[in-house]
């Protein structure tokens, strides 16, 4: 009986730990202004819906939203198209070095960003690319490459190669096999690892920080340099992470199984 | 397939930059001022633009705020203006960035909207900041240096007049601090940022020391040393200045004061207006003064400011250039320091009736201004800051000793250095 | 029968962009460590190796290193420890373990960027939470010495799931009967789990230490926000360190060789951890 209470308990605290930040954003985002500074009152007594409004029309934070979604909605499209392509081949076709390849692609995943980003700069501002989207794209789809590789070949392997020898034998082409059998078989994988681009190209800063200035400007790099005088706008700034975690959250909560998932594949043998 | 959602993907890629800004209108010349938050209501500095555009029917302005802090403003306009952007036409910019910007060859020359008479009128400390190469590449908007501020009611209650040397400013601090407990004595700024450069550099310049002197690295000196010594020693030998100051940037500094607990703060202007608001509670007791010194008539303040320049890549110079002029002309100026407490630059602006009226300390702010110094004038100033920023925290965190930060300091100024020598 | 057709053409695409995108601005930015190069300036003059050699006797570089190791070597522990203890907690059936399991994915998902200001306000020294609750009124992110323990764990709380998550499939993986027959021979719990579990946990948490070792090492954007490197670069690590001078000094000659540095250590890591997965696999 202690032993179940003393479980629960235990729950409760690892649950607070990992959600109670969270919640404290949100407290503080309807709090009034001058009632954030002070702190025994842990809970307002007149919420206030004013940050948000004033994130909105104060901030023009809906043009960063705008840009983040376009940005990780290409990236994970383009990242899919590129990534499963290359799967497919890895997977079910001759490759010559296949191993060696594959080892190449993941060792990209261990590449430290900062190593990458002057040259980058560079080209990007030689191409006349500073602060726009397509930069971004750019970059978010490489680097999410090992991610989608790797999941996605691990998925393809699985699928017998008799229904690949059967198609053939049907007169489909290789690229037809993968369009339109692979593909479709591998849904669930594929539905996974959009959700983990997504969420990485959501989430990315320090590619975002460097190539954009304002009208690229993506939802993190919006957070990190929110303008204030020597003072933070805490209400304001609680308002926009409330707003730009929701959806994240939401996505986990709902697809929280297929996120494990992929996290998890290739990395347990079994 | 396939092919299709690329074309989808690319389509709304390019898209964002070809949506048209709103209320574009194809008669007005739209100019983008960029700049950062303007203190007080932001309505009357719109107020000011709006009249600016009545003056000039076929001009637009529209100004955008940047994050306030420094640093970051400086990162935006070096990796915009590096790569060429257009996007804004008149920007703000800080003092110490004239000189890297002009060498950089962002800035357009604005020699013509200043001639040598009407320079005159303007106070020393920012001319020399905007000048490279005998050319001017930016107007001084408003300027600032370091003040004094103190509880003048607690001075005179013990009897006390405010301190010309710092060692009397410690002395009166623990005076007051023993009879009022639960004050704090000094409090000034000392986080790592550019703020504590300014402050550092006045307790080393009433010194006699410097970063640079002509074209000599004299950064590891005695005189330095003592000065930095002298910033760690008011945290934790003399104990009048508390140990958040390490941490503190202006409005911090401000509120502290502000809420009356304490004696004597290092700050800047614009701090006056605020404590003379309705409802604050040091309304009437506070006075300024000039900071102190180690000898007698050594006082220095660092010069701050910002100061206005065209975009060398800007579409519209002729509008940029006009709306440069209003907003340093002397009604701008005027009208800028009775609503935001910007002190103006011009120094006939010192005698007119209505600013007296409004401010009667500005005689001995006009003092403290004619003695503002900038600090070290070179395009290379950004990143020798960048060195001395984590050096002197170091030092007054007592992480390091003074003597140690200053030879890392040296050294890696040298560093900087080399590459202009080898030019 | 292995008749499989040639899949360069499927595999080519990946390859030209990822070589193009990561490669070959690797080899560009070991070239760029060669020159003194100050982009605004316009001044670019090949030294040959005297970055690397004013590196080596650079006090802030050495600094950048001690913090980045440190952060990582407690980070990675803490997240380690942290992670299998909530693994252990979980790893039984009850009631809300789908809900329990989405909410510690709670702090993996949110940007970085958010946590970091979320924590930033929660630390604050006159009105953040974390005084409150504890009752004390220590300066977290302006003093040295608290500034780079406050960063680890804001570091740590938000990667804890991420170990939780691997660790939780690693343990599926280990026969039922395996946990029997300890019983049955008479172990308490903790010699069955020093015996049997993590042994067999073994692999996967070498995956995890791979992982978190150099994302910790890589570590940007939570310090960046948090402390921005400060209080007097006691939180300034190396990427940091290597960005600042990139961007706000724009040396980039300079701020290339430290990015190779950087580039340097995780491959080092990687090989290391690598060596050791594949060797205990013979």
């Amino acid at each position: 009986m202690i032993k179940r209470a003393g479980f629960y308990a235990l729950l409760a605290v690892v649950m607070l730990y990992c959600a109670g930040p969270l919640a404290w954003q949100l407290i503080t985002s309807i709090k009034p202004s001058g009632e954030i500074a002070v702190l025994p009152p842990l809970v307002s007594t007149n919420p206030t819906a004013a940050h948000y409004l004033s994130v909105f029309h104060d901030y023009s934070f809906a043009r960063y939203i705008l840009n983040s979604l376009i940005v990780a909605g290409s990236t994970t499209i383009l990242s899919l198209l590129v990534g499963s392509i290359c799967s497919f081949g890895l997977a079910k076709l001759r490759v010559p070095f296949a191993s060696l390849v594959l080892a190449f692609i993941l060792s990209v995943s261990m590449f430290p960003p900062i190593a990458t980003v002057s040259p980058l700069y560079i080209i990007i501002r030689t191409l006349g690319l500073r602060d726009t989207l397509a930069a971004l794209v750019m970059t978010h789809t490489v680097f999410s490459l090992p991610l989608t590789v790797w999941v996605l070949t691990n998925f393809f392997r699985t699928v017998p190669d008799d229904i690949y020898h059967a198609a053939r034998i049907d007169g489909c082409r290789p690229f037809q096999v993968y369009w339109k059998i692979m593909l479709p078989l591998s849904l669930p994988a594929v539905y996974t690892t959009a959700i983990l681009v997504f969420i990485f190209s959501w989430n990315e800063f320090l590619f975002a920080l460097t190539f954009t200035s304002s009208s690229a400007r993506t939802v993190p790099v919006a957070i990190a340099l929110f303008p204030g005088i020597h003072e933070m706008p805490w209400g304001e700034i609680a308002a926009a992470s409330v707003i730009v975690t929701l959806p994240i959250i939401l996505l986990v909560l709902f697809f929280q199984r297929k996120i494990v998932e992929g996290l998890t594949s290739g990395a347990v043998k079994g | 397939m396939p092919y299709l959602a690329l074309l989808a993907v690319s389509v709304l890629i390019v898209m964002p930059n070809c949506l048209p800004e709103k209320g574009d209108s194809a008669s007005r010349v739209r100019i983008v001022f960029k700049h950062g938050k303007i203190s007080g209501d932001p309505e009357d500095f719109r107020l000011l633009l709006r009249h600016f555009e009545r003056r000039n029917p076929g001009i637009s302005v529209r100004d955008e705020t940047l994050p306030a802090s420094t640093d970051e403003q400086h990162q935006f306009y070096v990796t915009n203006l590096e790569g060429g952007r257009a996007d804004f036409d008149v920007f703000s910019m800080d003092v110490i960035w004239v000189p890297e910007f002009s060498r950089a060859g962002w800035l357009m020359d604005v020699s013509d909207i200043l001639p040598q008479e009407e320079r005159l009128d303007f106070f020393p400390g920012p001319i020399r900041a905007i000048s490279f190469d005998n050319r001017i590449f930016a107007i001084p908007w408003y300027i600032d240096a370091g003040l004094m501020f103190y509880r003048k009611d607690m001075l005179a209650k013990y009897g006390y007049s405010p301190p010309e040397k710092w060692a009397d400013l410690v002395v009166i601090s623990r005076a007051v601090m023993s009879r009022a407990p639960g004050l704090y004595g000094f409090i000034w700024q000392g986080k790592q940022y550019e703020g504590l450069v300014c402050n550092a550099l006045e307790f080393i310049w009433s010194n006699n020391g410097d970063i640079i002197d002509g074209d000599r690295l004299v950064i590891n000196s005695r005189e330095n040393i003592y000065a930095l010594r002298f910033m760690r020693d008011l945290i934790y030998r003399y104990r009048v200045s508390p140990s958040l100051v390490t941490t503190a940037t202006e409005e911090p500094c401000r509120h502290i004061f502000g809420k009356g607990k304490a004696v004597f703060m290092r700050n800047w202007p614009y701090a006056w207006n605020l404590f003379n608001a309705a409802g604050s509670p040091v309304k009437g007791k506070v006075g300024v003064t000039v900071l102190p010194s180690f000898k007698i008539g050594g006082s220095c303040s660092t010069l701050g400011g910002w100061q206005l320049g065209i975009n060398r890549n800007t579409k519209h110079p002729g509008e940029a250039r006009k709306l440069i002029k209003f907003l340093t002309s002397p009604e701008s100026q005027k009208a800028l320091s009775l609503a935001a407490g910007y002190y103006p630059v011009r120094k006939s602006l010192y005698r007119d009736r209505d600013l007296l009226t409004k401010q009667p300390f500005l005689p001995g702010l006009f003092r403290v201004f004619m003695k503002a110094r900038p600090r070290p004038v070179t395009p290379y100033y950004m990143m020798i800051s960048q060195v001395l920023q984590p050096e002197f925290s170091a030092a007054i965190t007592g992480i390091r000793s003074p003597e140690a930060a200053l030879t890392s300091a040296q050294k890696q100024i040298e560093h900087i250095l080399e590459a202009d020598h080898e030019r | 029968m292995k008749d499989r057709e040639g899949g360069i053409r499927y595999v080519a695409p990946a390859l030209i962009v990822l070589t193009l995108v990561t490669v070959y601005p690797v080899l560009y930015v070991f070239y760029l460590s060669l020159y003194r190069k100050l982009l605004i300036f316009n001044i670019s003059k090949f030294i040959s190796l005297d970055n690397y050699l004013f590196l080596i006797r650079d006090e802030r570089f050495w600094n950048a290193f001690r913090n980045t190791v440190y952060f990582t070597g407690l980070s990675v522990a803490l997240e380690l420890l942290l992670g299998l203890g909530i693994a252990v907690l979980l790893n039984r059936s009850f009631r809300l373990k789908g809900a329990s399991r989405a909410i510690v994915l709670i702090p993996w998902a949110i940007p970085t960027v958010v946590s970091a200001r979320m924590w930033e306000l929660m630390f604050n020294t006159d009105y953040g939470v974390v005084n409150y609750l504890l009752d004390v009124s220590i300066n977290w992110l302006g003093s040295p010495s608290w500034a780079i323990h406050a960063a680890i764990f804001v570091d740590v709380w938000k990667t804890t799931p991420f170990v939780v998550i691997l660790l939780t499939a690693g343990f599926q993986v280990i026969p039922r009967e395996l946990y029997h027959a300890a019983r049955i021979d008479g172990a308490g719990p903790w010699q069955v789990f020093r015996s049997v579990t993590l042994p067999l946990l073994l692999p996967v948490i070498l995956v995890v230490l791979l992982f978190r070792t150099l994302d910790a090492f890589r570590v940007f954007d939570a310090v960046y926000v948090l402390t921005g490197g400060g209080p007097a670069n006691s939180t300034e690590t190396m990427s940091i360190y290597a960005y600042k001078v990139l961007f706000q000094t724009l040396q980039f000659g300079y701020g290339s060789a430290l990015s190779l540095v950087v580039f340097f250590c995780t491959g080092c890591i990687s090989i290391f951890y690598i060596r050791l997965m594949t060797g205990r696999r013979t």
